[in-house]
């Protein structure tokens, strides 16, 4: 049977002023977002300092550092963009940060060596630093592994209680760190490195998020990744909880026991995305309306009054 | 500090939060999509205002 297309005269309509609309819901949004903003203001959680990381977990920057100097921290071990000694994430044997290339080059010893090379004036940690750079690269890693798997056997990792070992100058170069993160001197000494504004964080940002501190705050206030933490904020603010379906992920199997969730979360939400953008064209999907009828609710006045199409 | 004051203090901090199996979620984000749910049904059900004469410039 053949059916025509309704004339849009046949349908009732009403004056509407699109603009009047946006324009005090512009006002109304406005108004609510600078009062609310007023009174609530936002959290002011201090950001985490180097200093603060030395004071708080002395034991932690020693251990870190020694793992930087040793290769074995998680952004030295990590992969592209940092470095080619890990796989990257992967989706479904895709190697996609491998195609993306070695980007940010980070030498993880750097994250040590650089600021105490260019701070310390301390004699010890310049006769530390220049061992260091006489020994081979193989004795450079002995060292600094062998200080690290001794400070992981001492009760809360005290450098006081490691046992004697051939640790090379390791001991003194992390100790010299950790007195250059007490000072406050390694404040700005990695984030400016390499850029001429010095606003690139990367190197201190790793730095920190190797170190057990970072990830202990992030889980104390819930906002660990296995927390839902993406969609949570500061104490008792309000997060961001238009990321549920992003996080839900991430507490599910097998992105929450995959080391390549990041990448697999990812996928699947390109691929939601995608549907939703052709959910015209899905059959199935396309006829929920149908089955939900919402639209009749919104609608419900003005649909009694179409003319049936004869 | 008395007790009952550092528990105070230690829970503003970490905010409060329910659990229910993976589930675990603010009590503020909740009050959040809540509050976003409730307005999106009184939308759909409370009538237009001044929508009196519906159905009527044809």
């Amino acid at each position: 049977m053949k059916t025509r297309t309704p004339d849009s005269h046949d349908f009732p309509t009403r004056r509407y002023d699109l603009v009047k609309e946006f324009v005090i819901a512009l006002a109304v949004i406005s108004l609510l977002t600078v009062g609310l903003a007023a009174v609530f203001s936002s959290p002011d959680e201090k950001a985490i300092t180097m200093a603060g990381w030395a004071k708080a977990a002395p034991n932690d920057v020693v251990a870190t550092a020694a793992s930087e100097l040793a290769g074995t921290s998680g952004s030295a071990t990590y992969g592209p963009p940092y470095n080619h000694n890990g796989p990257g994430q992967m989706m479904l044997g895709v190697p996609m940060q491998r195609w993306g290339g070695v980007r940010v080059p980070v030498d993880s010893a750097g994250l040590v060596l650089d600021p105490l090379r260019g701070a310390t004036s301390d004699q010890a940690a310049r006769t530390a630093l220049t061992a260091w750079s006489a020994a081979t690269p193989a004795q450079q890693t002995a060292w600094a592994t062998a200080y690290g798997d001794a400070l992981a056997k001492v009760p809360d990792g005290d450098p006081a209680k490691v046992a004697a070992g051939d640790y090379g100058p390791v001991p003194a170069l992390t100790s010299a760190f950790l007195a250059l993160a007490s000072s406050g001197g390694l404040e700005g000494t990695l984030t400016a490195s390499g850029t001429f504004y010095g606003i690139d964080a990367t190197r201190s940002l790793l730095l920190l998020s190797d170190g057990a501190y970072l990830e202990d705050n992030a889980r104390a206030s819930n906002l660990g990744g296995d927390q839902w933490g993406m969609m949570n904020e500061f104490g008792n603010y309000p997060g961001q909880p238009w990321m549920w379906l992003y996080t839900f992920w991430y507490q599910v199997k097998p992105f929450s026991t995959s080391d390549n969730a990041d990448a697999l979360v990812w996928g699947l939400m390109a691929l939601l995305t995608l549907g939703l953008m052709f959910l015209p064209f899905l059959p199935g999907l396309r006829s929920i309306p149908r089955w939900i009828p919402v639209h009749r609710l919104i609608w419900r006045r003005t649909v009694t009054h179409v003319k049936p199409v004869p | 500090m008395a007790p009952s004051s550092i528990l105070a203090v230690v829970d503003v901090a970490t905010g409060h939060y329910l659990h229910w199996g993976v589930i675990q979620i603010s009590l503020t984000n909740l009050i959040v999509i809540v509050v976003m749910v409730v307005v999106f049904v009184l939308a759909l059900l409370l009538p237009f205002p001044g929508g009196h004469d519906d159905g009527g410039d044809q």
